[in-house]
């Protein structure tokens, strides 16, 4: 008698089509020459990248990816192509991009033929479904392990974030204009 | 989906942002592709610990968020400042550091 599992073959083709979208709108971002639909491609990339954590049993991650990238990022993006006004380029064919498209091309390749290679020895961590289910979560197990293993690399992401608000304020404060006027 | 999909699809779109990279040229749009690679290792890092059972590789990538998000904010305002000295969107043509 033949049987299948109805779940886990939805889950199977909705993880192909949503990862196959992703590629295509990444195809979408580089092909477009008027930078407001790179952004709209490149939002619709994101939103893909989101289900697909989602589908990889990453709720939390895909909850920050639709907030921090979707939202704030693609604002941002959004916000200066209003602001320098989305001209669009001219693509013609030369010398130094057929190099460039070679290069890449040899780079899919190689990671192809990377991903032939067969499993490789898995490593058993503790974090399986039913232990996260357990925890409480896909976010508590990350607070748990983020606030006890890796808290200095929390802190020190924290310190990054901070050093970067320090230094768009110094770039959009000290532009280039009045440092030459200090100058003379 | 097994460890294949998920190596290929993320090798895809690595190989897609490192080519818009290096074959555009207006500033804003290079960005956005290495946006697409950072993402493509986050796909990888979420992917490989869901297979392991692991909450690493999701930490992982939510410091990847972090490092993009801080070098998005400084990279956007030195785009800003070098197109209020330069009124030009095009990378070929910014070769002097002081001009």
């Amino acid at each position: 008698m033949f049987e299948f599992d109805l779940f886990e073959l939805t889950r199977a083709t909705v993880t192909m089509v949503v990862g196959l979208t992703a590629v295509l709108a990444s195809l979408g971002v580089i092909l477009c020459s008027a930078p407001i639909y790179c952004a709209l491609y490149l939002i619709g990339h994101m939103i893909c990248l989101a289900l697909l954590f989602l589908l990889y049993n990453a709720e939390f991650i895909a909850a920050v990816q639709l907030i921090v990238y979707a939202g704030a990022v693609m604002i941002l993006f959004l916000f200066i192509i209003a602001l320098l006004g989305g001209k669009k380029e001219i693509q013609e064919p030369s010398t130094e991009r057929s190099v460039a498209i070679v290069f890449v091309a040899t780079m899919l390749g190689e990671l192809f033929f990377s991903a032939a290679v067969g499993p490789t020895k898995p490593i058993e961590g503790v974090f399986d479904i039913q232990t996260v289910a357990e925890v409480g979560g896909s976010a508590k197990a990350i607070g748990l392990e983020l606030f006890s293993r890796h808290v200095v690399s929390f802190e020190l992401a924290s310190v990054l974030l901070l050093v970067a608000a320090v230094g768009i304020i110094c770039l959009s404060k000290f532009s280039y204009v009045p440092v030459r006027r200090r100058l003379k | 989906m097994g460890h294949q999909f998920v190596l290929l699809i993320s090798a895809s779109i690595f190989c897609i942002g490192a080519a818009g990279f290096l074959i555009r040229k207006n500033p804003l749009i290079m960005f956005m592709s290495v946006e697409l690679m950072l993402n493509s290792a986050n796909f990888l890092l979420i992917g490989f610990s869901s297979f392991q059972n692991s909450m690493d590789g999701q930490i992982f990538a939510l410091m990847v968020m972090t490092v993009a998000a801080a070098e998005v904010v400084v990279g956007l305002a030195i785009i800003l400042t070098i197109f209020r000295t330069r009124h030009d969107m095009d990378v070929d043509h910014i070769n002097t550091l002081k001009g």
